[in-house]
């Protein structure tokens, strides 16, 4: 496994806008959660 | 462990975002790196298929189980998924064409057929869109969406293996075989699943959210 091409740097973009992606998605499950409580 | 689920996916998708970059091989006959793109076309392409046929099951059911709400609404909701998920995989075989045909659009039996079914899906929302009686809307989409079961498959799956195309081979050949390399397979199969997870997940809090908007403006009405 060879870390050290240029490859690191998409591989790092990738994993941003995943991780941007996914803890948008959580947000939203927890509040529809907390919304879907309220009477 | 419900609640630990989407965690899950976050570690698989990041898993498969680092295999396809450091696991997986190059494929042979592809230029450069392009090869890597097939990690995020392919799961895309085939979540658009599914979100289409889930949106046709969905709209028997509507049709079926006494014209249930949200029926209808889950048939809606993977149909605006499969579009954007179509649209992704659109793009995502542009980028790839740009390197490996220096084109980014030939009108190959695989992009023709797959913008075919993006339209097809466009007009199931401009449909929706057109009337307003729940009732009457909730008929007319579902039927149309049945249609779906018709033509998707025969736009995924039949037109680009009866037609000439310069599209790699597709990940089951015509012979029902197949030919990569295992840890290209393996990351694929991996991929496939993570997004196929991700559009169900989506699909669960898009359905939530719009069943909320619909309680909150009948309470205010």
């Amino acid at each position: 496994m060879d870390v050290s091409g240029g490859d690191i740097w998409i591989v790092a973009v990738n994993l941003i806008i995943w991780t941007g992606l996914f803890l948008y998605l959580l947000r939203l499950d927890r509040r529809l959660r907390e919304m879907e409580r309220e009477p | 462990m419900k609640k630990n689920l989407p965690w899950l996916l976050w570690l698989w998708i990041s898993a498969v975002i680092v295999g396809a970059f450091y696991y997986a091989p190059l494929a042979a006959k592809f230029i450069g790196k392009s090869s890597r793109i097939l990690y995020f076309h392919v799961p895309m392409a085939w979540v658009s298929f599914t979100a289409f046929i889930a949106a046709a099951v969905w709209s028997v059911l509507y049709l079926m189980k006494g014209r249930q709400e949200r029926h209808d609404r889950a048939a809606a909701v993977a149909i605006q998924l499969g579009l954007l998920f179509g649209v992704l995989a659109i793009v995502t075989g542009s980028l790839w064409a740009r390197i490996e045909w220096r084109m980014w659009w030939n009108w190959d039996p695989r992009q023709t057929s797959l913008l075919i079914s993006l339209l097809f899906y466009a007009a199931y929302l401009a449909l929706r869109g057109a009337v307003d009686d729940p009732e009457k809307r909730g008929r007319l989409a579902a039927a149309y969406a049945l249609l779906g079961i018709v033509v998707t498959p025969f736009l995924f799956w039949v037109m680009p293996r009866i037609t000439f195309s310069l599209h790699p081979q597709p990940v089951v050949n015509a012979d029902g075989k197949v030919e990569m390399d295992p840890r290209i397979f393996q990351v694929l199969l991996a991929s496939t699943f993570a997004f196929t997870a991700l559009f169900f997940w989506m699909h669960n809090l898009q359905c939530r959210l719009q069943a909320l908007v619909a309680r909150k403006t009948d309470e205010q009405e």
